[in-house]
């Protein structure tokens, strides 16, 4: 009995440690941080009233081919990012809509298309950084959701 | 409770906004469009109207100073410094539009950025011009 005893001790606790540190690496790999809180650290996307949820997007803008200067070509590159960058902060604030239409004809697949859009007024945004490389222009934008934000 | 160097830059802020609506300030309703089709911006339009009316100011706001000629318009100095004054405005409210289409063989984006028309108040100095938020 006490044999028994000591070896199912033997056995369970190797077994506790091992499942204690799986279950740590584990939920390490398995959260991922896609809002980053003002102080740095990774929060959960879920706006609480005790923290402030920080969005950061990257927007991207491709210059014309035809512009009659370099400064041009930047201006409207630049405009372009900050479009798209101002539509990811909207779909990741209010979300998506998307509508898709397949078309089957004689059981088979004739045409198919998908329709996304996006429409949300936009407070509080502003641009972190830019940067334009061989006529891409970046632009970083940040938005901070916070209950008195929200409210107000 | 701001500490004392922190109420200096405030207090000079809520001088300048006073006198800038109080004194000699113009109202202006300024507004903005811009469209963007496949990541290129296509088409973009400013707006400027003076108002009939004075606007009301309110509590919190915002200043942005623009270097400006003498006798130069409100119009020429924004279409100058459009993109300095659209991420003024912006910062503020804009409302953002967007339709994506994706096909078998063709994908489309057509997004589209609206500020919506505000009142400015707006004063020109010896060389600056000073437009204020107000409504």
């Amino acid at each position: 009995m006490r044999i028994s005893a000591l070896l199912a001790l033997l056995l369970a606790v190797p077994a506790l440690h091992a499942g204690f540190f799986s279950s740590d690496e584990s939920s390490e790999t398995k959260v991922k941080c896609v809002y980053s809180g003002t102080d740095g650290h990774c929060v959960e996307p879920i706006l609480k009233s005790q923290n402030e949820l920080v969005i950061t997007v990257i927007g991207q803008g491709v210059a014309p081919s035809v512009t009659s200067s370099p400064a041009q070509a930047y201006a409207l590159a630049k405009r372009a990012a900050m479009v798209d960058g101002y539509r990811l902060i909207a779909e990741r604030v209010k979300g998506v809509q998307v509508e898709g239409q397949d078309t089957i004809k004689n059981m088979m697949l004739q045409q198919s298309s998908t329709r996304t859009s996006v429409e949300a007024l936009v407070r509080g945004a502003n641009i972190m950084n830019t940067t334009f490389k061989e006529g891409l222009c970046e632009v970083e934008m940040e938005i901070s959701l916070s209950y008195s934000r929200v409210l107000h | 409770m701001r500490s004392r160097n922190g109420n200096l830059p405030f207090l000079l802020t809520s001088l300048a906004l006073s006198c800038t609506i109080a004194f000699g300030a113009d109202n202006y309703y300024i507004g903005y469009r811009l469209s963007a089709k496949n990541t290129q911006a296509i088409h973009e339009n400013l707006t400027v109207s003076k108002a009939m009316r004075p606007c009301l100011p309110e509590n919190t706001a915002s200043v942005i100073i623009f270097k400006c000629a003498p006798q130069e318009s409100l119009e020429s100095v924004l279409k100058r410094e459009q993109t300095a004054f659209l991420e003024f405005a912006a910062s503020d409210e804009l409302r953002v539009k967007s339709n994506d289409f994706f096909a078998s063989a063709q994908i489309q984006t057509l997004n589209s950025l609206t500020l919506p028309t505000k009142c400015y108040a707006v004063e020109f100095n010896d060389e600056s011009v000073t437009i204020t938020a107000t409504k």
